[in-house]
């Protein structure tokens, strides 16, 4: 996909003035934060569930060489094909020569955000594969002339139902409904024989289990079963830090995931998948392909972002997130939205690249308090805002002021003066009103805002008058 | 060196760790313990809980003393919800009376023309009111999942209390899992438009389970 | 109880009365309170945008300048999240400026939790009358848990009633930096909170940090609300003096 991240802030301004965009933004709060918000009060004791996720995350990254090789032992030993890849153009490759090798002129995609991180759709199309989306979200936004998704979990969260519609009733020529189950129907009927006629199926994996050699996708649709059921290849494509250890790992993994991405107790499908067909079975894939993609993980295991490694996906931190429910999710540009993405995009495709991401957050910490591994997402924005100054990334104005600042600061006498003098010009702009309604380099501030006016004289000076 | 030596190696890099072969008796134990870990308290019966969560998730759920009165109760819920009385059914089931019970099911696994498709299942989860399959000669998949009426007939003493009880279940009866196992926990279902759920996206519009015992 | 009292940068240029009513109430409380002269900072701003040289600078005189007293407390979430949270992280390659970083934080408090938890404070000389409406700042909230200390002393005044906005956990917009950076996003959020909070119809928005008391009043007066007040609820619960 094509990198947008250094265009933030124009994306951000133009998807703050879309009205059609922030109705369907608007439905964020209503929904999923209530949503979740429901579920987390019916568990009881979430907070416990967090930290239990948190220490299986933890586990297995820090064992994860040991791990990923027990779960390629197993998974070989069930008749699977484990494949590794270092980059996104080697993943690529791998799932093109798999589809070329077993004459594969068809695609059946269930939802996999690895594969959108990879770009495998433009890899497949350019080999003359055709990949088709299956969940309806992905759907919508393929036939949109591959419109990225703006959410890992809801792909088409910025689009109203109206917008569903026209897009139907101009790609499909049915007639136009805005009914959201009408719409669905529709899309079943026309990705019903897709399903039954694609030569190999693709999904993502939410976790890999170690132990039983499995991958593990959480699904409410069907297509996902459908695509790992009916065709005869299955390829499963993720990033090597999904590896979990056992089943019962992934049993308290699955009570944190879907309440925290949509507020469900369990999502309405969890397919383990181990191995291809047998003989003597009637469905299956003949041959099951499991792709283990690297593409800047172990760069993250190595250095200060690890954390950001236990992520399972679930976007409640997208969810939460001030920012991202006022500009939405294509103000990030890539792959990755909201806090996870000011530290995934970053650091996977680099902070040149990426310049405005690690700021473009207020540090709330809205994020961190509803990740159900915990991971301190803002200390993590942090520290790449702290590489971005070690790397001279930060605009020459901000370092200067800071530098004035922090120079300043440190010496009371010359601070106690600069603040009198400001604080008297500042009163002085603010007039009879004591509102400063411009001011010179705030114009990001006074463009929404006016500046209240201070009293006039510092906190400093008036006590040491009062002291007298 | 090949894709797999250079990403290990730069894993190992990162956790400080040496060539292999390593010490694998730390993970070897986690996996062969597989501990439980956290679950939510147990305050409710099995079956009542199980019952009131597939409900909860939009499936309809009946009850029948015996396997005998199944075709019965599989004939009332076509009719009085206007279905049509022909489907497939799994193998296992073949032998009850669906003809006397005025229903035409056909012992093979689901077309994408089959419009009823009747399952039993290997355990159900009451933690979450969760039908589990597991992929098998004698189980296609394809019937709980084509067909846009989906009924389960499920043995209440299969109904386990929590997940972890199903993965105790698998292991303890079959070694280790088959080639796929299924969490099925109502008809299929999306949010993707307005976040409105919305039922029957591509599996079934609706799920019945007629509990016998 | 010999208590030093923690001005914050922005009280201290923008808002003295904010100060003064954190002095006044910590004295009737029963404290002695002293200002150290040469504070300034408390590192904040640059610790944020990754200038992690000068918030240890800056860090280090605070460490210097409030050492030897019972407590140390900021009318401010943000300046006490920064020293009881950020302090010790920032010294974690220095033992002996991490053990008296950890010292401090441990005697550091945001003035509402100190009014309560400490000090236990019966009754507040402040005497506010009218309906309030509580922002909860974010710093505060989720790194210092500021949430039931201010609500409890606003009920102590009995001419105020409180009027709780939705959302008010959602953050304001502020985030320092970010609202001269991200000027329209901080706008927009900005703008919701007020929203939120004049759907109440509180005669004012009272919260426990500046920061976000200038943005919220900022975006407030631009609306054209000249009538609802903004004020900190150090000067709620201090009342007027001089």
């Amino acid at each position: 996909m094509h990198i947008r991240s250094n265009e933030f802030k124009a994306r951000a301004a133009a998807n703050l003035g879309d009205a059609k965009l922030q109705k369907g933004l608007g439905l964020i709060k209503v929904k999923a934060v209530v949503n979740r918000a429901n579920a987390v009060a019916e568990f009881g004791d979430f907070e416990t569930l967090r930290e239990a996720g948190k220490q299986i995350r933890n586990r297995a990254l820090a064992d994860l060489d040991l791990y990923l090789e027990r779960f390629e032992r197993e998974a070989v030993a069930r008749g699977a094909v484990v494949h590794w890849a270092e980059n996104a153009a080697e993943a690529c490759r791998i799932v093109v020569n798999i589809a070329r090798e077993n004459g594969v002129k068809t695609v059946a995609k269930s939802k996999s955000m690895v594969s959108e991180e990879i770009g495998l759709n433009e890899a497949l199309i350019e080999a003359g594969i055709e990949p088709i989306e299956t969940d309806l979200g992905e759907y919508i936004l393929q036939i949109n002339d591959a419109e990225p998704p703006s959410h890992i979990v809801m792909p088409v969260i910025h689009k109203t139902a109206e917008d569903v519609a026209d897009l139907f009733h101009e790609k499909h020529g049915t007639p136009r409904k805005t009914d959201p189950a009408a719409l669905t129907r529709e899309a079943r009927e026309i990705l019903r024989p897709k399903f039954l006629s694609a030569d190999m199926g693709v999904s993502g994996a939410n976790f890999l289990i170690a132990e039983t050699g499995s991958t593990l996708i959480v699904t409410n649709e069907g297509n996902g079963r459908l695509c790992t059921t009916l065709p005869r290849l299955h390829v499963a494509i993720t990033g090597i830090e999904k590896v979990v250890p056992t089943l019962e790992d992934v049993s308290t993994l699955l009570r944190l995931l879907p309440r925290s991405a949509t507020g469900q107790a369990i999502t309405n499908y969890v397919s383990l998948h181990t191995g291809p067909k047998h003989i003597d079975e009637s469905d299956g894939p003949q041959q099951f392909h499991i792709v283990l993609v690297d593409n800047g993980r172990t760069k993250l295991l190595a250095g200060e972002m690890r954390e950001m490694l236990r992520c399972i996906r679930c976007g409640a931190c997208m969810n939460h997130c001030p920012v991202y429910q006022a500009v939405g999710g294509h103000a990030w540009g890539w792959v990755y939205p909201g806090p996870m993405g000011n530290i995934l995009t970053p650091s996977y495709v680099g902070l040149e690249k990426t310049v405005p991401l690690p700021n473009a957050t207020t540090l709330c910490n809205q994020c961190g308090s509803v990740c159900p591994v915990k991971i301190p997402l803002p200390d993590l924005m942090r520290k790449l805002r702290e590489e971005q100054m070690a790397r001279g990334l930060k605009s020459w104005p901000e370092r200067l002021g800071l530098a004035l600042w922090g120079w300043a600061a440190q010496r009371p006498a010359l601070y106690a003066l600069g603040t009198r003098i400001a604080a008297r010009v500042m009163k002085g702009l603010g007039g009879a009103e004591k509102l400063i309604h411009r001011l010179p380099l705030a114009a990001g501030w006074t463009d929404g805002r006016d500046f209240p006016a201070p009293a006039g004289k510092t906190f400093r000076e008036l006590y040491r008058e009062k002291r007298k | 060196m090949s894709a797999r030596e250079n990403i290990l190696g730069r894993v190992r890099n990162a956790l400080n760790r040496k060539a292999s072969p390593a010490d694998t008796a730390h993970i070897d134990a986690h996996i062969a313990a597989h501990p439980v870990g956290m679950q939510p308290p147990r305050d409710w019966e099995p079956e009542l809980r199980f019952r009131a969560r597939a409900e909860a998730l939009a499936s309809t759920v009946e009850k029948v003393s015996s396997l005998q009165a199944v075709p019965d109760a599989v004939a009332r819920y076509l009719v009085v919800n206007k279905l049509p009385t022909s489907g497939v059914c799994w193998p296992g089931l073949r032998h009850l009376d669906w003809i006397g019970a005025g229903l035409g099911m056909e012992d093979r696994p689901a077309r994408g023309a089959d419009l009823v498709g009747i399952t039993g299942c290997y355990c159900a989860v009451a933690e979450t009111g969760t039908l589990v399959f597991l992929s098998g000669p004698d189980t296609p998949a394809a019937t709980s999942l084509l067909p846009e009426t989906h009924i389960a007939i499920v043995d209440t003493a299969r109904i386990v209390p929590f997940m972890e009880d199903a993965w105790a279940l698998v292991r303890a009866e079959r070694g280790r899992p088959p080639r796929a196992v299924n969490f099925v926990s109502g008809p299929s279902r999306t949010a993707d438009i307005e976040q409105t759920v919305t039922m029957g996206a591509h599996g079934p519009y609706r799920v019945h389970i007629i509990l016998v015992g | 109880m010999r208590v030093a009292l923690f001005v914050t940068c922005l009280a201290d240029l923008m808002r003295p009365s904010v100060a003064f009513a954190a002095l006044r109430l910590l004295e009737h409380g029963g404290c002695t309170v002293e200002v150290p002269q040469t504070q300034t900072c408390c590192g904040q701003p640059a610790y944020n945008s990754g200038d992690r040289a000068t918030a240890i600078a800056l860090a280090r005189k605070v460490l210097d300048e409030f050492e030897g007293f019972d407590y140390v407390v900021a009318p401010s979430g943000s300046c006490g999240g920064m020293v009881r949270a950020h302090y010790p992280e920032l010294f974690r390659d220095d033992p002996a400026l991490l053990a008296r970083s950890e010292g401090l934080a441990a005697r550091t408090y945001e003035l509402t939790d100190f009014l309560v938890n400490v000090l236990r404070l019966d009754s507040v000389p402040g005497n506010f009358s009218g309906t309030v409406t509580y922002h909860d700042s974010c710093s505060g909230l989720r790194e210092l848990n500021i949430k039931a200390q201010p609500r409890a002393l606003l009920a102590k005044l009995p001419g105020v009633k409180l009027a709780e906005m939705k959302e008010a956990e959602t953050c304001c917009g502020f985030g320092g930096t970010f609202s001269l950076k991200f000027g329209a996003v901080s706008t927009q959020l900005a703008d919701n909170k007020c929203g939120n909070a004049c759907a109440t119809e509180a005669d004012a928005i009272v919260g426990g940090d500046l920061g976000c008391l200038l943005n919220i009043e900022g975006r407030l007066r631009r609306r054209g609300d000249r009538k609802t007040q903004v004020l900190h609820i150090a000067e709620v619960l201090a009342g007027q003096s001089d």
